[in-house]
């Protein structure tokens, strides 16, 4: 990609950014007092993302989409777009929470195509990775409790629907709280997660240079994520709860497990 | 000493019987004085509620206790006891404790494991307590029964589950909503049964209750008893989606509910949870309605079934008590016979002492005066002795005095010892 381009994209995703703590505050305090605000900013950083399409597109005479970071940053802009008009004709605030992280990761993929200089030190490059898996081992320890108590809720969802509750059921919490906690523990993992791929992509980044998106296990971890979000989403918009929402969150946590082993040997990369 | 318990319940006496032998609280004290003054009489408790009247007391071992009793109800009653014999019961010694015991802990209540009955016996023996009544062994005995009864209530899950209808409709909201404040609350149709259920809600905590009825004055008035709002009833439907928990009891002859109505509602509130309770007869909502997700029907029935299990987890667990209680009654008739012996055990140290004591001061008037030294060693030679000597005959009254041939040991002892009776 042309370097202009990217450093215009970079300013798109920084703008972007502002969409994606709009949406994790969101889940995490049930106001959605920065919509504006992110709004605001994800309008801007698509006049940012535009520009640079036309740069890219201009430097090298074809249309963008030749490549797998232009055609990333191609497809993140229709989503823009496509949003930005729903949200003109239709007002979807909620739809901003699913959209705008999943724009934000997308362009900041797209911003990866270019190789930057090495790691300045081993250091760094440890500590980054460190960081990485110490969200990620957090992510999933609230998404373990997330399908725990979300089968707990189909245990009791169950019970009380044959209006026979056995002795076992008057010991599980009840309903209420279950579903607050689910809501809890699934929103601090999904803030954790999103962090800690952002963290994995930015390192993966500099220590494979532009192949770092060929890995298969990156491509798993971009896929979990997705799934996760997808499960925020249904349960934030459409109030998933029940046997949907635990088949859904049981499915995330085995994508999860997959993740894991497919970054089974991570350890050994962090050497001295 | 005597422990004597008399008494009538719900088991063995109709009202009729129990009204007469009835203690009313102002009375009480009076009463109590008057037993307490009965010669030979030690401590008393008078229990009183409406499923029964119990006299508990403990006499002196030369008094009849069954004869001061009758004589105490012949004149504070008036009854003749010929009337009122078929329906006394008697309880003695152990007997009498493990009726304490289980009366305590809710094992001969009417329905078993209602708690109200501790907070009556409570009162029953704080009663007995500020009227000079009970000073000593009786007031343990009731202490140990209102921990046994704690025991029980813990241990078991005998007070656990709901056992009417109403009650166990508010159980099941808790089940779902887990805390039902700021929950609100629908009430279709103005009927007795709904307004008991919204008693119950609104005291658990929720926080606003609608009410529509085909006749608007009658929902207005209902909606004043719970500070609500009356909703006019041809547009009820559509407020569902701000109500958590809907309580039908409408004359209605069909349904008012159906499977698409309350699809639409649940679609309305983002799937978030609804209960309706649907007293009815015939149903106010559509059966079906409990297919959709995330909302849970119960019919008078489905009410009554879980009554009806609940009840039988209680007998079952009735049953655990009853052992537990019998564990305790063992328990404190060990502690008595151990308390038994203590006359004995203290007898002969005292007399052992006293054997020393002389002993000794026959060696000082032969071979005296001694140097403190002298003295010294004298003391703990001769304490030495008699520990050594006592310490036999203790260790086997101490462990003999619960086994069933306790009385032959002690007595072999207290002969072998000459000790007075």
């Amino acid at each position: 990609m042309a370097d202009m381009s990217v450093i215009w994209l970079r300013v798109a995703a920084a703008l972007y950014s502002l969409g994606l703590l709009h949406a994790i505050l969101t889940l995490v305090r049930r106001r959605e007092n920065l919509f504006r605000v992110a709004l605001g900013a994800f309008s801007i950083g698509a006049v940012f993302h535009f520009v640079s399409i036309m740069e890219e597109g201009l430097s090298t005479h074809h249309c963008p989409i030749t490549n797998f970071y232009e055609t990333l940053s191609m497809c993140a802009f229709l989503v823009v777009v496509l949003y930005l008009f729903i949200h003109w004709r239709y007002r979807l605030e909620s739809l901003s929470v699913f959209i705008f992280p999943l724009v934000f990761v997308m362009v900041l993929v797209a911003t990866m195509g270019n190789p930057v200089s090495a790691w300045t030190s081993p250091v760094i490059r440890n500590a980054w990775l460190t960081v990485h898996i110490v969200l990620v081992l957090l992510g999933y320890a609230a998404l373990l409790f997330t399908a725990v108590a979300s089968l707990l809720y189909l245990f009791q969802e169950r019970q009380l629907k044959s209006k026979k509750p056995r002795k076992l059921s008057y010991r599980l919490p009840p309903l209420g709280t279950l579903d607050d906690l689910i809501s809890k523990s699934m929103t601090l993992g999904f803030a954790l997660m999103t962090l800690a791929v952002i963290a994995a992509s930015t390192w993966a980044f500099i220590e494979h240079k532009e192949a770092w998106i060929k890995q298969p296990a990156i491509a798993i971890s971009f896929f979990t994520w997705g799934t996760y979000m997808a499960l925020v989403f249904l349960r934030v918009t459409a109030g998933w709860r029940g046997r949907k929402a635990a088949i859904m969150t049981v499915t995330v946590l085995g994508f999860s497990a997959l993740t894991w082993a497919a970054h089974a040997r991570l350890g050994v990369l962090l050497k001295p | 000493m005597k422990l004597l318990l008399t008494g009538v319940s719900h088991k063995t006496a109709p009202v009729e019987v129990r009204e007469r032998l009835a203690f009313r609280e102002e009375s009480l004290a009076g009463a109590l004085g008057a037993l307490k003054g009965r010669v030979g009489v030690s401590e008393a408790v008078i229990l009183s509620t409406c499923n029964r009247v119990e006299i508990v007391l403990t006499t002196e071992d030369s008094a009849d206790p069954q004869a001061i009793v009758d004589a105490f109800l012949a004149e504070q009653k008036a009854v003749s006891p010929p009337t009122i014999e078929p329906h006394i019961y008697r309880r003695q010694g152990r007997d009498a404790i493990h009726h304490l015991f289980r009366v305590a802990a809710s094992l001969d209540s009417m329905v078993v494991g209602e708690p109200q009955i501790l907070g009556q016996l409570k009162t029953a023996y704080n009663a007995a307590k500020s009227s000079g009544a009970l000073c000593g062994w009786l007031e343990g005995l009731y202490e140990r029964a209102f921990s046994v009864a704690k025991r029980v209530r813990s241990e078991t899950g005998i007070g656990q589950m709901a056992v009417s209808v109403s009650y166990a409709a508010v159980e099941l909201a808790r089940k779902i909503f887990g805390s039902l404040e700021n929950r609100t609350v629908m009430l279709v149709g103005a009927g007795k049964m709904s307004e008991l259920a919204a008693r119950h809600l609104r005291r658990s905590g929720a926080s606003h209750v609608f009410v529509t009825n085909r006749t608007p004055e009658r929902a207005a008035e209902m909606a004043a008893l719970f500070q609500g709002t009356p909703v006019e009833y041809t547009r009820f439907v559509a407020m569902l989606p701000e109500v958590d928990i809907v309580v039908a009891s409408s004359g209605a002859p069909h349904y008012i509910l159906r499977k698409d109505d309350m699809q639409r509602v649940i679609a309305a509130r983002r799937n978030r949870p609804m209960f309706l309770i649907d007293i009815a007869v015939p149903r106010n909502i559509d059966p079906a309605v409990n297919q959709i997700d995330n909302v849970f029907l119960y019919d008078i029935d489905d009410l009554e079934q879980v009554v009806n299990a609940n009840l039988r987890e209680r007998m079952k667990e009735a049953e655990r008590a009853e052992a537990l209680v019998l564990e305790e009654v063992d328990r404190m008739m060990a502690r008595l016979k151990v308390a038994e012996v203590t006359p004995t055990i203290v007898g002969l140290q005292e007399q052992l002492e006293q054997i020393r004591a002389s002993e000794l001061e026959k060696v000082r008037r032969r071979y005296g005066p001694f140097t403190p030294q002298q003295e010294e060693a004298l003391e703990a030679l001769t304490r030495g002795i008699i520990n050594k000597v006592a310490h036999g005959p203790i260790t086997a009254l101490r462990s003999h005095s619960a086994q069933p041939d306790g009385a032959h040991v002690v007595a072999a002892i207290r002969k072998a010892f000459h000790l007075q009776d």
